[in-house]
């Protein structure tokens, strides 16, 4: 157990070293590469706040990136970025306390769909009102550098793994995962699952509303519909179920793993990656439900003795 | 038009009618599965997606009739219904007994990432381009409402196959065994209905309605590899309104969805078309968070 977090600690600090000496070193291409693992590590890991912690598996989470992103772009130029992003960022939490206590009230696979839903009610109701006011698309100029989005991406990357380490670890997890295991028992032990489920609902919407900002100073072209497409969605679902795991370790090794196949495929054949993204779906859901990290986990229980297997 | 035109508008009735009536039947399919096996098949409007490029191929390849090919691509959807129960689903639920919990939360990933890829396993084969044919387009006057052939065709199989099912449902002993199923399934076993075939027949009768639906499609407009999707959704609304089991409800909540969004259209703009059917389908999960179960289990 130990040596293998020696290794997970010293493989996390590798990988975050060569991150943040990419833009010194890599050209424009790498350097968005990277952008891309970063913006799918800040997504997935503020998605597990919510959705692995409490098992309300949400298919909506890219409705606070397009919010973010579509808020940034709004006020492109009249705001200075540094507070449109932080704006993305309470826009989002705002609209998950907004809409948070009806929807958090639905469960299961309803719950599922309902998310998905939203996502998609509030994507076609902008669009329309886009249309209905004449600007389908915009073009942005004067975007800041982008080293500099880069860093702000790493930042925002670095505090959902804190913050999806920090709830792993606290009272505040251990009442999540209560109610992820039994809502009724939960409840009627005293945990405050209202509560606790709308503050993970909030928490998880912050982190990605300034993604959306922030990614939205790399389109120079912007539509809407790009930014609330549903795949971002399935896309942080898969990271997750491929990661496995119930920490903020789990989610990285999906993470990698997409998102390169991503960078490879998304924009040459998109079509052929979203087809190999539901072939994973179906064999991770159907094979490892616990993801990579269950398996290597899975491993190391064989390895040990059966006297320690069997000790509580 | 003033509104209240609208509202009396024959025509506008006539497409609520035929747009209902398609909901109703992929409504139809969608809870005879969920009903039986507690699986919310997010595929079953790309089902309706295949059977409407069957029907397309059948008609500008071979020139046969959609009106011949729908029991075809109906039977042919059965039995690709039947063959996957067989060897997938029988065998990921188990015995009798179904933890509903479980298998709706992990079925429903499941047949989201089938519906992934059949729909861009259909762009990659037949382009993701639009599709349209010409068939009975020409136009019938009744009164002051005037119908093109290929609708009013669409609306007489799509509502017939409906009260053809309810009647198989409450007649027949084959279609009571199958509401016994959907309403109490653990007595319906322990009664001595043979559950096994309760599933692969229902799973084969709503592949075959998906199937059906897909023909009446493509006779009426056009569509693509992602056009399915929204037949999912409106299915799901249908049912969540409507109620398990309860089909002359559903009935009725399929020609209320289809009023709502003619109506809906015709008062405001096409662009709103998306937005209130997602408006619909957040407003039934909200008002019945627990769905169907919940309620069902509310009533006894």
């Amino acid at each position: 157990m130990n040596a293998s977090r020696r290794a997970w600690t010293l493989g996390g600090l590798a990988g975050a070293a060569a991150l943040l000496a990419l833009p010194a070193f890599g050209n424009d291409y790498v350097v968005g590469v990277g952008l891309t693992v970063l913006m799918w590590i800040a997504l997935t890991q503020s998605w597990c706040v919510l959705s692995k912690m409490t098992g309300y598996v949400s298919l909506g989470h890219v409705v606070f990136y397009g919010l973010g992103a579509y808020l940034v772009v709004v006020t492109w130029q009249q705001v200075p970025l540094a507070f449109a992003v932080l704006g993305a960022g309470l826009l989002a939490a705002a609209f998950a306390a907004l809409v948070g206590l009806p929807v958090l009230r639905v469960r299961g696979p309803y719950f599922v769909i309902l998310s998905f839903g939203v996502s998609e009610l509030v994507k076609f109701s902008i669009m329309a009102a886009e249309s209905a006011s004449g600007t389908a698309s915009r073009i942005l100029f004067g975007a800041p550098d982008l080293s500099v989005i880069y860093y702000a991406m790493a930042a925002l990357a670095l505090a959902a793994t804190l913050l999806l380490g920090w709830v792993s670890r606290s009272r505040f997890g251990h009442g999540l995962r209560s109610l992820r295991e039994n809502e009724e028992a939960a409840e009627t032990l005293g945990v405050p699952i209202v509560r606790l489920k709308l503050l993970a609902f909030v928490l998880s919407a912050v982190i990605p509303g300034m993604v959306g900002g922030v990614m939205a100073t790399r389109s120079t072209y912007f539509v809407v519909g790009q930014v609330f497409d549903p795949m971002v969605s399935i896309t942080v679902i898969a990271m997750a179920i491929i990661g496995g795991g119930d920490d903020a370790k789990g989610p990285l090794l999906g993470v990698v793993f997409l998102a390169l196949l991503s960078e490879l495929l998304w924009a040459r054949a998109p079509l052929l990656y979203m087809v190999i993204l539901g072939a994973i779906l179906i064999v991770f859901v159907l094979v490892l439900p616990n993801g990579l990290a269950g398996l290597a986990a899975r491993g190391r229980t064989a390895a040990r003795p059966p006297d320690a297997r069997a000790a509580p | 038009m003033p509104w209240v035109d609208v509202l009396l508008s024959g025509q506008l009735l006539f497409a609520a009618l035929v747009t209902g009536s398609l909901y109703a039947l992929v409504a139809l399919g969608l809870n005879l599965v969920y009903g039986t096996m507690r699986m919310l098949n997010v595929a079953h409007g790309d089902l309706v997606m295949l059977g409407a490029y069957a029907a397309y191929w059948a008609f500008t390849l071979a020139g046969i009739s959609p009106l011949v090919a729908a029991p075809v691509i109906a039977v042919i959807g059965g039995a690709v219904g039947y063959g996957l129960y067989r060897g997938l689903f029988r065998r990921l639920l188990g015995g009798a007994q179904v933890d509903a919990g479980r298998v709706e939360a992990n079925s429903l990933l499941l047949f989201f990432g089938l519906s992934i890829i059949l729909q861009n396993v259909a762009a990659l084969a037949f382009t993701p381009n639009n599709r349209a044919y010409q068939y009975l387009d020409e136009v019938v006057h009744l009164g002051n409402v005037s119908m093109t052939g290929n609708r009013i065709a669409a609306l007489a199989i799509a509502g017939g196959t409906c009260i053809g099912v309810a009647a198989f449902l409450s007649r027949s002993v084959a279609g009571l065994a199958m509401r016994a199923v959907i309403e109490r399934r653990e007595a319906a076993y322990i009664v001595g209905v043979d559950v096994d075939r309760v599933q692969w027949s229902s799973f084969a009768l709503g592949f075959g309605c998906a199937g059906l639906a897909g023909v009446l499609l493509s006779m009426l407009e056009q569509f693509s590899p992602f056009s399915g999707f929204p037949f999912t959704v409106a299915g799901f609304i249908v049912i969540i309104l409507g109620g398990l089991g309860n089909l002359l409800a559903g009935l009725a909540a399929a020609l209320l969805l289809g009023a709502i969004e003619t109506y809906g259209v015709a008062l405001t703009s096409a662009n709103l078309r998306s937005v209130l059917l997602y408006a619909v389908f957040v407003a039934a999960l909200v008002l019945f968070p627990n769905g169907l179960l919940a309620r069902l289990k509310g009533r006894r």
